[in-house]
């Protein structure tokens, strides 16, 4: 009898159960770099994603109105590659029929996908320094990380001012971002009252001697690394060390410490000035930090903790117009959201005024200056002027 | 294609029907999946597969005279921003670019082609290795022209008239057309007059030469109609991805168009087509894997050259051969 | 003015010895067998892994790992020779293609096992000696005596032993050095296996300059055809003069003008040496 009893009640529960369970996939493509420059970027990026969604899964799903999304990350790489990003774009839209994407890396593979993108519908968060990956003809595109055009300017200007330079050199990497942030980098330098020269290279370049003798024999007092990939940049340091170069080493923007100090050791990049988006007295950041080393055995780049957040938005988007489905209307909630709290600090969109569209985020950020191989941060920043 | 054995003398071989059919079978069956199938992806898949058999076709063109180019892709891309430029730029119509592209690139390969082309073997594979590289680095050098390395975006799609090819499955149709005609006319110049002497200079140079064959003539020819159509592929290419910069078409281009030709079949007609069918898709099967997709493309590479010189297209011959020896 | 000029002297003649290093088993590989090797650079990067893990991994001292990475590429490139490459003596095109083949499977094994990031090998030295006003940085000074000392040994090698002997009369006739009775099956893996053990001392030499990821290879590669190219394919003696020509080529273009014009500069160069003298400036002749 007793048998009977929990077989029907086992039965029972099932029957009760099951369809308040519901679960369905919400599939989201991670279109980022995983091999060669800028992987740490994609990496980091993608894991962001990841722990994004784990957090959701691990309460059961996302909950978007009646249904619980069980969340899935579906990754690709582009290599940094627009037509790579381009075939991994049509496999994401076409057959894996994301309306998700988080990526790219790159500012030339966000133009390449976007005609893609943006006709079929799909949000992308992407990192492309370009400006031309935000604008108002563009509606699904939002970039959840600052870039050059949003930091240089407080952080140069407050630079400048502390360390009394007068004349910068600058090497960048000739491809979309070292060109556009070149422009941006060159033009806040020369508002700060400081002149800055420049020196393009391609890509692949390993060795700089020539370009820094150049530097040197101009006599710069500072050098800005600016839009260099975290490896090249800590070449860069090494040799400007080596060859002698006694001055100060500045990086404006793009999370890049760790990799500088693997490269370049911790003599050489002793002093360097860096952009920093973590303050790690702030609990959330300190923690996603330490989780984000914990799960991945490895070291966080500055760029993670913003897509962390972004994900997380894009969630929060989904709740707020109740869909998964019609993205124009999550994107519209998306848009909408205020002062978000992120493990960063309070979140906004900005960019209205620069981009046309508002959906770049704001968020507060730091100059930092290296000491003993760790970031100590020396100034507290937003949009308009760092302190 | 494979020369055909009379099958009289040998009751055990296939009738030539089926031996020229299944192929055709197996062709059409491939070319109508996408339509079968219905899926974008299927249809982008086939597209690209059309494309780079057009390309590495050209290929074929230039092997058949006995040299490898490694500047193709180079090619592939000065077509590509010629036809660009030119429907963007000055306002042409579609129809315009490719041919335009065509043009513009067999000219550029008859400037150049005949002080290139006193270079022999690895010579020659080494000024098409270092003209792609010189191609590229000039692209990113006048980004007023090209766009420098943020490359074009918005290239507009093909279209004739108020027809626009913007779906997918309608430029599937564009490139099968585009891709009969390039096989069309290589199997017009491998069965005429011109496609002897092509394979008069690739065996035996000296004796060609000495039997009278204008060899530096005929090996131009092959490079500039080789060339052309690369460019042309380039132009379609270009109206197709909606977007193009230096980088797609560097070295690795060029290798990629060289190995759908050395695994298909270096000589035979539709040896690149049959390396563009099985290479194109791998990156499916392989989907997230690209260090063993191209690990595989290394080995194929090796194998096919060290056990069926001849590509896969010869497969079929020597598997029949091996049965008839046992 | 005078600093720039002296500057940019010291460096090409620096930057050429290190281009030398990477590029004189590339000639070798092509002088003895024929083959354009793709796939130099990719034993150049095994050869800077194998520095990079001995060193921090394995705690061995530089000399060794230098040692070891020698013998074990010789090693490698031997048994690849008999694997790949025997089949096609004396079909050059079929060679070079084989070692694109190679080339793509080496790197994506590299890809695999150690993944794409790049990592830092300490440098031996760090900071600058000065001479006057010029400033040659310590790391490429050990750098640069370092590989005088490898290409020596190598030119004493290639002079004053038997076996030495024997590559060099391959180089310039096989059909006679076999008359002669130079053992090709034992001359073609050791000469392959010399070659591209040269490249990876070369790795492992310049691992902590230039940084030790599966893509690093990339840039020998591209140094070595240039310089082969310009020097003349197989040419020992030119390919010591291309290599300082060219880093002094972009050594000055880089300090004067721009990085990216050296680049250029240098492939038009090389198209003009291809299409005025393409057995280069101290080539053999090509039948």
């Amino acid at each position: 009898m007793k048998k009977y009893m929990t077989a029907i009640l086992l039965i029972v529960a099932i029957f009760t159960t099951v369809p308040l369970a519901a679960q369905e996939t919400l599939k989201i493509g991670a279109l980022v770099t995983i091999s060669g420059a800028g992987a740490s970027w994609g990496q980091n990026m993608l894991r962001a994603a990841e722990m994004a969604a784990e957090d959701v899964n691990s309460k059961g799903g996302l909950k978007v109105g009646d249904t619980a999304y069980k969340v899935e990350i579906i990754p690709y790489d582009d290599g940094y590659k627009s037509n790579e990003a381009v075939t991994a774009a049509n496999r994401l839209v076409f057959e894996d029929k994301v309306k998700y994407i988080v990526g790219t890396v790159g500012s030339a593979p966000i133009l390449a996908i976007q005609p893609i993108t943006e006709k079929n519908g799909v949000i992308t968060l992407t990192l492309g320094f370009t400006s031309k990956a935000l604008m108002p003809e563009k509606p699904f595109t939002f970039r959840p990380n600052l870039t050059t055009g949003e930091i240089s300017q407080p952080q140069i200007d407050w630079i400048v001012k502390s360390q009394g330079l007068k004349t910068v050199g600058a090497l960048f990497p000739n491809d979309e971002t070292g060109q556009q942030i070149a422009k941006d980098v060159a033009k806040a330098y020369k508002k700060a009252g400081a002149v800055m020269t420049t020196e393009f290279f391609g890509r692949d370049r390993v060795d700089f001697i020539p370009l820094l003798t150049k530097l040197l024999a101009a006599g710069v007092d500072a050098i800005e690394l600016d839009g260099n990939s975290p490896v090249t940049a800590g070449q860069i340091v090494q040799q400007a060390r080596d060859v002698g170069f006694e001055g100060i080493i500045i990086r404006t923007g793009g999370p890049a410490t760790q990799d500088i100090i693997n490269v370049a050791g911790k003599a050489a990049a002793e002093g360097l000035f860096v952009h920093s988006g973590i303050d790690l007295a702030i609990p959330g950041v300190a923690a996603y930090q330490a989780r984000y080393e914990k799960t991945y055995n490895a070291k966080m780049n500055g760029f993670s903790p913003y897509f962390f957040d972004g994900v997380n938005m894009l969630f929060k988007a989904m709740q707020i117009a109740g869909t998964v489905e019609d993205s124009a209307a999550v994107r519209d909630a998306l848009a909408e959201i205020k002062d978000y709290p992120g493990v960063l600090g309070t979140l906004n969109w900005t960019g209205k005024e620069k981009y046309g569209i508002a959906h770049q985020i704001d968020a507060p950020f730091y100059v930092a200056r290296v000491k003993d191989g760790e970031e100590v941060i020396v100034a507290r920043c937003n949009v308009n002027v760092c302190k | 294609m494979t020369i055909a054995h009379s099958s009289s003398s040998r009751p055990e071989s296939l009738p030539p029907w089926v031996r020229r059919g299944l192929p055709a079978l197996a062709l059409a069956a491939i070319i109508l999946t996408p339509f079968a199938t219905g899926g974008k992806f299927h249809f982008h898949i086939a597209i690209m597969v059309c494309l780079g058999a057009m390309a590495a076709s050209g290929l074929t063109v230039i092997a058949w005279v006995g040299q490898l180019s490694l500047a193709h892709g180079a090619f592939v891309g000065l077509g590509a921003y010629t036809s660009t430029l030119i429907v963007m730029r000055l306002g042409a119509p579609f129809f315009v670019g490719p041919l335009a592209a065509a043009v513009l690139v067999g000219v550029t390969a008859a400037a150049i082609g005949t002080p290139l082309l006193r270079l022999r073997g690895v010579y020659f594979v080494l000024i098409t290795f270092a003209l792609n590289e010189l191609f590229r680095l000039v692209m990113l050098e006048i980004p007023s022209i090209s766009g420098g390395s943020s490359g074009i975006p918005n290239i507009p799609p093909a279209s004739f008239g108020s027809l626009i090819l913007s779906s997918k499955s309608d430029f599937y149709v564009l490139a099968l057309i585009c891709l009969a005609g390039v096989m069309l006319t290589l199997w017009l110049i491998h069965r005429g007059l011109i496609g002897q002497r092509f394979a008069a200079i690739e065996e035996n140079i000296a004796l060609a030469e000495a039997s009278g064959i204008p060899t530096a003539r005929m090996q131009a020819l092959a490079f500039i109609i080789g060339s052309s159509i690369a460019g042309f592929t380039g132009a379609l290419m270009a109206h197709y991805i909606g977007f193009i910069s230096p980088e797609t078409f560097g070295f690795q281009l060029s290798v990629a168009y060289i190995v759908m030709l050395v695994v298909g079949g270096r000589l035979a007609l539709c040896g690149a087509l049959t390396g563009a069918i099985f290479l194109t898709p791998l990156p499916e099967l392989l989907r997230g894997a690209v260090e063993y997709q191209h690990i595989f493309y290394g080995i194929a590479l090796i194998v096919v050259l060290q056990f069926l010189p001849e590509g896969l297209v010869s497969l079929p011959t020597r598997l029949t051969n091996i049965g008839r020896s046992k | 003015m005078g600093f720039l000029i002296s500057q940019s002297l010291v460096n090409g003649i620096i930057l050429g010895t290190l281009y030398l290093l990477m590029s004189i088993g590339f000639t070798l590989v092509f002088g003895i067998m024929r083959v354009v090797n793709f796939a130099h650079g990719e034993f150049y990067m095994l050869g800077a892994f194998a520095a990079f893990f001995m060193v921090t991994l394995f705690q061995l001292p530089y000399v060794v790992a230098l040692g070891l990475s020698f013998g074990g590429a010789i090693f490698l490139g031997a048994v690849i020779e008999r694997i790949v490459f025997r089949p096609f003596r004396g079909d050059e095109l079929s060679g070079m293609i084989a070692s694109i083949g190679l080339a793509m499977i080496l790197q994506n094994l590299a890809l695999i096992a150690f993944s794409p990031d790049p990592m830092a090998m300490p440098s031996l030295a760090s900071g600058a000696f000065r001479f006057g006003f010029l400033i040659v940085p310590k790391s490429r000074l050990l750098a640069l005596g370092a590989s005088a000392g490898i290409l020596s040994l190598f030119y004493l090698f290639l002079m004053y032993t038997r076996t030495g002997r024997a590559l060099r009369a391959l180089v310039q006739d096989q059909e006679i050095a076999a008359a002669y009775g130079v053992r090709i099956e034992l001359m073609y893996p050791l000469g392959f296996g010399l070659g591209v053990g040269l490249a990876a001392i070369a790795g492992a030499m310049m691992a902590p300059l230039f940084g030790v990821s599966p893509f690093i290879g990339e840039t020998p590669l591209l140094k070595a055809f240039i310089v082969v190219i310009l020097g003349g394919l197989g040419s020992i003696p030119g390919a010591v003069l291309a290599s300082l020509l060219l880093g002094l080529i972009e050594s000055f273009t880089s300090t004067f003008v721009s990085a990216s014009a050296a680049d250029i500069v240098v492939f038009a160069l090389v198209v003009v040496v291809l299409l005025i003298r393409p057995s280069g400036l101290l080539g053999q002749e090509d039948a």
